[in-house]
């Protein structure tokens, strides 16, 4: 009698459960929407870096007119992708050459943390593919621009 | 005289067009043969490439994503795509493979399909040879895919592809029994083996159909299809390709065309076993019309309404694939063996005495008057 009915127990089981599977499966076809983005060139007018979260870190941007010049980024970074020369010339002090390898970087952020001038920043930028790796040593400074002066530190109260 | 089959209303034509004298008759016959056969073979061709599309689209809507829709208007192309891709591709055949068997192989597979479609009634005239025999052999050819199968396997020379071919070998062998004993349970009923007079003798309105004449048709209808399901290797009993634990199984080791007319094989099958549940169990293409005798408006509607009942079929064996975990083999056979030859068994059993018992009608004889 046990076996019969665990017999008949199996049929209906998986009548049962077949039937449940098939709702769930019937529920995702018929109303739940797609949630593919079809990333890059179907994403509804929108830019690659509106994709992304607020705290993104993509490329490092540098803001030159910001820039003093000290160096501290180029200090931190606990792989040297950072290159800057700084020369004086004329009483004031120049930003030669700002070089970020990309390539190298591990998006740390420490040298952005570092910044006493919020000059070097994470941008949103993530589409970097290029042909040569060397494409992706990002050159911030192409001719010679005057480095900021620090601002007055503010007085402790 | 009664034109009762396709090649003969073309053979008439041919000759109305001819004359009488031009052309050998033996001509006109092939010709009248091969017409409706090439038809259909082309026709096959479109619907398995539909049908690849469709998988993919009711598995993308299934998993919340897109699907194809990049190759022309909602990714329709895309098995154009597909097909030039794979007659593209390197056909390579590995050095150790048995290389006549392994030529050999995709043709047996692809022509033991497309023979099961001879006898598919697609609605009104057009079935390409009405036999007399149409659902034995339907059950006959489909396990000619076996030989096909087996021979794949193990041509490869691969471990991989053997087991695909023996589970193939096990699993089409003992399901083709269910299936052809929930079949005969419909045969009981028409009294013909003859599938378009199986649809013939069912008609236009559900209470018609076969799988509405008695309780045990209405089991008979479901182990039919499930068991259609293992016969045409879909999930839940995808053994013999197994992709997780076989890699492909008996396809392994084929690639570019070789490899695209299995997976042509393996779609069709599915528009045949579709179709086969349609016309035996669903009524067809019947619309209550004689389809020899009415006009050729009537005919397409009844191709039309043997679609309407097939692609829903064909889209249900896409939503299992997509909702059912594999089951474990052994599982497998004893849900044959234990659940399904008896339950088909005792369904034609049980329809026999049904049509003893109540003189040949079904429940909702009365509504036919
Ligand atoms: S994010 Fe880190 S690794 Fe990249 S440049 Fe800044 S300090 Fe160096
Ligand atoms: S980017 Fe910031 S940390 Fe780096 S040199 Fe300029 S001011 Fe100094």
């Amino acid at each position: 009698m046990v076996t019969v009915r665990e017999y008949f127990g199996n049929i209906t089981n998986a009548v049962r459960t077949t039937y449940k599977g098939m709702k769930i499966t019937l529920k995702y076809w018929v109303k739940e929407p797609s949630i593919t983005v079809e990333y890059p060139d179907r994403i509804g007018g929108l830019r690659s870096e509106d994709l992304v979260s607020e705290r993104f870190r993509g490329y490092l941007k540098v803001e030159t007119s910001k820039c003093t010049g000290c160096l501290l980024c180029m200090r931190v970074c606990p792989i040297d992708c950072i290159l800057i020369e700084v020369n004086r010339r004329d009483d004031r002090r120049y930003l030669d050459r700002f070089d970020i390898d990309q390539a190298k970087c591990m998006y740390c952020g420490l040298c952005v943390e570092e910044c006493p001038s919020a000059a070097i920043l994470f941008s949103k930028k993530y589409e970097g593919a290029c042909y040569d790796m060397k494409e992706l040593c990002v050159s911030h400074v192409s001719s010679p621009v005057p480095a900021a002066r620090p601002a007055k530190k503010e007085a402790p109260e | 005289m009664i034109q009762h089959n396709l090649p003969d209303m073309i053979y008439k034509f041919l000759l109305g067009i001819s004359g009488l004298s031009a052309i050998p008759d033996f001509l006109l016959v092939t010709a009248s043969y091969l017409i409706p056969s090439a038809a259909v073979l082309g026709f096959v061709m479109f619907v398995s490439g539909m049908l690849t599309y469709a998988e993919r689209k009711v598995s993308a809507d299934i998993q919340n994503r897109i699907g194809p829709n990049r190759v022309g208007p909602f990714g329709l192309l895309q098995m154009l795509a597909d097909g030039v891709k794979l007659i593209l591709k390197e056909d390579i055949i590995p050095d150790a493979v048995d290389r006549k068997l392994f030529k050999l192989a995709p043709y047996i597979v692809f022509s033991g399909t497309m023979l099961a479609v001879t006898v598919v009634p697609f609605g009104g005239p057009f079935i390409v040879a009405d036999l007399n025999i149409g659902l034995v052999f339907i059950i006959v050819v489909s396990s000619l895919i076996v030989v096909g199968f087996l021979m794949s396997g193990w041509a490869s020379n691969n471990k991989w592809a053997l087991l695909g071919g023996i589970r193939s070998a096990a699993q089409i062998i003992s399901y083709e029994i269910p299936a052809a004993l929930s079949l005969f349970t419909v045969v009981l009923i028409a009294g013909t083996f003859s599938m378009q007079k199986i649809v013939m003798s069912q008609g236009p309105y559900p209470w018609d159909w076969f799988i509405f004449h008695n309780p045990f048709t209405f089991v008979a209808f479901f182990i039919f299809f499930i068991s259609s399901l293992a016969e045409i290797n879909r999930l839940p009993f995808d053994f013999p390709e197994a992709e997780s634990e076989l890699v492909s199984g008996y396809n392994v080791e084929y690639s570019g065309m070789r490899f695209a007319l299995f997976f042509l094989a393996e779609f069709a099958n599915i528009f045949i076993s579709a179709s086969i549940a349609a016309a035996v169990f669903l009524g067809g293409g019947n619309i209550g019309l004689d389809p020899y005798e009415s006009g050729i408006g009537f005919q397409l509607v009844m191709v039309l309404i043997f679609f309407a009942k097939v692609v829903p079929l064909c889209l249900v064996t896409i939503w299992i694939r997509w909702t059912l975990p594999r089951l474990r083999i052994d599982q497998m056979l004893s849900m044959c063996w234990k659940y399904f030859i008896p339950m088909s068994f005792a369904c034609l059993a049980m329809t026999a005495i049904w049509m003893l018992v109540f003189n040949g009608n079904g429940i909702f004889w009365r509504m036919n008057g």
